[in-house]
């Protein structure tokens, strides 16, 4: 079994709804996601649109934290879930400069590294990821890559030349497809980031960090 | 931050997570600082017993105390920066062979743990219990200790490898840096506390050696700065920091001149001069900028946003 998800970007509508079952379900703090869902606006007024893209860790393949992590707190599950162990994790932000996605953060609370699971305690007890639940318009599809027949693959079979990963120049073989991904949703670099301009004014930079 | 935006789409970001503050901080550049100078002295002693060893004499006291206390800095530093310090024995009960973190933590503690051996045996010379010939006793350790050093300066180039969000940091360059880092400082440090216990054809081999070291670090950031950007976008956006009217531009740049072109230029001078003063004043400027040099490289990549 090799769980994946795979997100529809042509359906999803920025309602957050995910992020917040996310938070409740995994009771994330304050300042901190494991699911969080970036706007990007494209285009000049009157022609404009948003873009709304759920980002959360990829499970990759080749999992550079996993690598990187020097106790095994991150670690595979056969499931494929790469998952986390916070009683074992000594917090040294590693897997947090190792993640390209920006998945991981430094738990304010426990201060150890978290992230995303996919929710491997509920699939531990066959029940769907929280924000798979939660999504209104099923944008959220979860399941096993490694049996054609789940909803996942047949997702994917049918969506051919429009499934794409993010960053795959890295080599992690994410285990997290979008359809209707672009270079404006998944590339951090292809869009501005302007300074007072954002729906999070002034939040830019948080003191979760180490010292400087 | 834009770097890949058409002027067609105009893409801007109006809701993301807030960006997350530099985690790797100046503890890790004290970190790296410090140990450069630890591992640096050993290599230089090594080097000091091959060329001159009558001269060693003057030297296995305070080399050796001064890298065990800067290889104490270093793991105090490390210990410092966990956000769970006290889970630290998890490396030793708990190890991951394939991080760098666990393989460096485990041969920095046996190197430190051999030089307290040299150290005890230096300062115990007439009671030591290993050997009543303390300084062969020393010797012979000194060549085990100089191949451990090896490994332990470059562990941490490996951590900053295998740190694949980081595409700034790049092996085998990081490999030859920490080396260089470790010649320069390693080299600066001897200089200075040499003093007037070395000839002066020791302190100007020492200064040759410091010298060149600042050359290629120099040669080898300068090729970063002008050609790294352009392979990878991500390089550009990270260089982008410290060119121009970049965040850390003047930062980078004091560290260019403090760590290298100064100890470079005050070394020509001091070479025809005969001056030991100009020889110690580019070891301080050495050592100082090294920190500098290695913060903004440690720093710049982490600004960058990944979502």
């Amino acid at each position: 079994m090799q769980l994946g998800f795979l997100v529809d970007l042509h359906l999803c509508m920025g309602c957050k709804g995910c992020e917040i079952a996310c938070k409740v379900e995994n009771e994330v703090p304050l300042s901190t996601w494991r699911l969080r869902v970036k706007y990007v606006d494209v285009g000049t007024f009157p022609e404009t649109k948003r873009t709304f893209t759920p980002l959360r860790c990829n499970h990759c393949e080749n999992a550079p934290c996993e690598r990187i992590c020097p106790v095994s707190a991150l670690h595979y599950i056969e499931n494929g879930i790469v998952n986390i162990d916070k009683e074992r994790c000594i917090g040294c932000a590693g897997c947090v400069m190792a993640c390209p996605y920006g998945a991981i953060y430094i738990d304010p609370e426990t201060q150890t590294a978290d992230k995303c699971t996919y929710c491997a305690h509920r699939i531990a007890s066959s029940m769907m990821p929280a924000c798979v639940v939660a999504c209104p318009v099923e944008a959220n599809i979860f399941g096993d890559l490694e049996d054609p027949k789940s909803n996942i693959s047949s997702y994917i079979q049918a969506h051919q030349g429009n499934v794409t990963v993010r960053k795959p120049e890295k080599g992690t073989n994410p285990h997290h497809f979008y359809v209707g991904g672009g270079n404006v949703n998944l590339n951090p670099l292809a869009s501005k980031r302007e300074e007072g301009y954002n729906l999070f004014n002034k939040l830019t930079h948080l003191p979760l960090g180490g010292h400087h | 931050m834009v770097h890949e935006t058409l002027a067609a789409t105009n893409a801007v970001v109006t809701l993301d997570v807030a960006l997350p503050d530099v985690f790797w901080g100046w503890y890790v550049t004290m970190n790296m600082w410090a140990k450069s100078i630890g591992t640096g002295l050993i290599f230089m002693l090594f080097l000091l017993l091959k060329k001159n060893a009558s001269e060693m004499n003057a030297l296995r006291t305070p080399a050796i105390i001064v890298s065990f206390v800067m290889m104490n800095v270093f793991l105090l530093f490390t210990l410092a920066d966990l956000h769970q310090p006290f889970r630290m024995w998890h490396i030793f009960f708990y190890p991951h062979w394939t991080s760098a973190i666990t393989v460096g933590a485990w041969m920095a503690t046996i190197f430190v743990g051999l030089e307290f051996v040299m150290m005890a045996a230096m300062i115990r010379k007439d009671k030591c219990l290993l050997t009543k010939d303390a300084n062969g006793f020393f010797d012979k350790l000194l060549f085990w200790v100089t191949l451990l050093a090896i490994p332990v300066t470059l562990y941490t180039a490996g951590i900053m490898a295998e740190a694949t969000a980081r595409e700034l940091w790049q092996m085998p360059t990081e490999s030859v840096q920490m080396i260089l880092a470790a010649t320069l400082s390693g080299s600066a440090a001897i200089i200075l506390l040499g003093g007037s216990k070395l000839s002066d054809e020791t302190k100007q081999f020492f200064g040759a050696v410091l010298g060149l070291s600042a050359l290629m670090a120099f040669i080898i950031y300068m090729s970063e700065y002008v050609f790294g950007s352009m392979k990878a976008e991500e390089v550009t956006a990270i260089l982008a920091y410290v060119k121009g009217d970049g965040e850390y531009a003047t930062m980078f740049w004091i560290g260019q001149w403090v760590a290298y072109i100064l100890p470079m230029l005050l070394i020509a001078l001091a070479r025809v001069s005969k001056s030991n003063s100009l020889l110690s004043l580019a070891a301080i400027l050495a050592i100082a900028g090294l920190w500098v040099v290695k913060h903004v490289w440690l720093v710049i990549p982490q600004l960058l946003p990944l979502s």
